[in-house]
């Protein structure tokens, strides 16, 4: 049975996707998580999810924002000033970062990172 | 099995992003915390109705789209904040969403107040959410985890907002001398109620201690009210709004503003808090019936099988 490896680096970050392991249960798979993805890297939590009940639904199959000009959604549009409070030039940068991490057709810059420590964590447990 | 963590504990280890579900949180930071969201979340969803009718009253398709989107927005949010808030163990969506139906649920005091016509709509898309993204940023140090990972998401959906808000507001300021007459009445009638938006001084606020004891919250309504003049009071003189002269509002030689606390109608305000305020209870049972009106659609998503409920006649939400 093949789980999934969530990692979190921190207490208060985000669990994302590290990998995955072969295990018969939870427990076991918990054990090889930790030992795969939980020892080289910051890690303060781990989830373990049974592949299979994962769902997904991908570009291919979808259109996600929708096949419109939606641009009347993001801060860009608008041509008032935003620098005049730090939390909407803040809100405004994250959203010029999505948009061009979507122009370039990835997700966003942590997932080039997430790959590679993936790659990096699976040599980790092949070798323990 | 883990012991709950006593108070002291609590307040020792409080800081950004501490504690989450996993955590065994005392009773009384979980009911302080579920009392804070709950009233966040209450606020977006009685906010997004408020502003749904300007999807159709919007003057352009531009503007249309952009309500509608900001509509949709904020009823996600008001959806983020119940989850973050259930994760406490205190109540559950259906819960909260059934007292905001009944009239138990509180919320803002800005969204007890109608809002009739476009030239009224700055006076929400920019000055209260000015205000509540003010405050939301500081929320992405709360101590409690769910909270924080909605913050992450509303503040990166809010600059849209409050943009799109100026963006109107410059419309109308620069618009026809009669635009400019309608915005400053709208602005006349909206401001107190903004600048109440951060309740009464802290040494009144009843909750305000144990919230930041605890770090659930990080800035007093005082240092809020601060920092939202600071940001906003020069838009508005930009836009050639005139300030009212009631409540008076004291500029110090430090820059510090002072607002005259006297001149605010907080028997008014107390009224709204208990959602005892007429125009305000009108807006609560609106949104119940809206809700009760689409019931069956809710229904027929949890048993696709069962059809149409027996013999009602479907309705919409309008
Ligand atoms: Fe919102
Ligand atoms: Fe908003």
């Amino acid at each position: 049975m093949i789980w999934e490896v969530f990692r979190q680096e921190a207490r208060g970050k985000y669990h994302t996707h590290c990998g995955n392991v072969h295990a018969p249960d939870k427990e076991m798979a918990l054990m090889f998580a930790q030992i795969q993805h939980g020892r080289r890297r910051p890690t303060h939590s781990l989830w373990v999810v049974p592949g299979e009940e994962i769902g997904e639904v991908d570009a291919e199959e979808t259109t996600f924002g929708g096949t419109t000009d939606k641009s009347y959604r993001w801060a860009m549009t608008f041509n008032t000033d935003e620098d005049f409070a730090e939390e909407i030039a803040a809100s405004q940068r994250e959203q010029e970062q999505a948009e061009r991490a979507d122009r370039a057709g990835e997700s966003d810059e942590d997932e080039a990172d997430e790959t590679a420590t993936g790659a990096e964590a699976t040599e980790e447990g092949e070798s323990a | 099995m883990r012991v709950t963590m006593d108070i002291g504990t609590v307040e020792e280890r409080a800081g950004p992003r501490q504690f989450g579900p996993k955590d065994d949180m005392p009773e009384e930071y979980r009911k302080a915390a579920t009392r804070m969201i709950q009233f966040h979340a209450n606020s977006e969803i009685m906010g997004a109705y408020l502003e749904r009718p300007f999807i159709r009253q919007a003057p352009s398709l531009d503007r249309k789209l952009a309500f509608s989107a900001k509509v949709q927005d904020e009823i996600g949010h008001g959806q983020l904040l119940y989850r973050a808030a259930e994760n406490l163990g205190i109540k559950t969506r259906k819960q909260m969403l059934d007292e905001l139906a009944n009239g138990e649920g509180k919320f803002l005091n800005c969204f007890h107040y109608p809002m009739d016509h476009w030239w009224e709509t700055p006076m929400i898309g920019f000055f209260v959410d000015g205000a509540a993204m003010r405050r939301q940023a500081t929320l992405k140090n709360t101590s409690w985890e769910p909270y924080a990972h909605a913050m992450d998401k509303i503040c990166f959906e809010e600059g849209f907002h409050i943009k799109h808000g100026e963006s109107i507001l410059r419309e109308l300021a620069t618009g026809s001398r009669k635009e400019q007459e309608l915005v400053q009445e709208a602005f006349d009638e909206w401001w107190p109620r903004i600048l109440q938006f951060f309740g009464p001084t802290d040494d009144q606020s009843t909750h305000h201690d144990f919230a930041s004891a605890v770090g659930l919250k990080t800035m007093g309504n005082d240092e809020l009210r601060q920092a939202f003049l600071n940001a906003y009071l020069p838009k508005a003189r930009k836009y050639g709004l005139e300030i009212p002269e009631y409540p008076r509002i004291h500029e110090h030689n430090d820059g510090r503003y002072e607002v005259v606390e006297d001149d605010l109608d907080w028997n008014e305000f107390w009224q709204v808090a208990k959602n005892d305020f007429e125009p305000g209870v009108a807006q609560i049972d609106s949104r119940k019936a809206a809700r009760e009106a689409v019931a069956w659609v809710r229904e027929s998503m949890e048993t696709p099988s069962a059809g149409s409920s027996a013999g009602g006649v479907p309705g919409a939400a309008d």
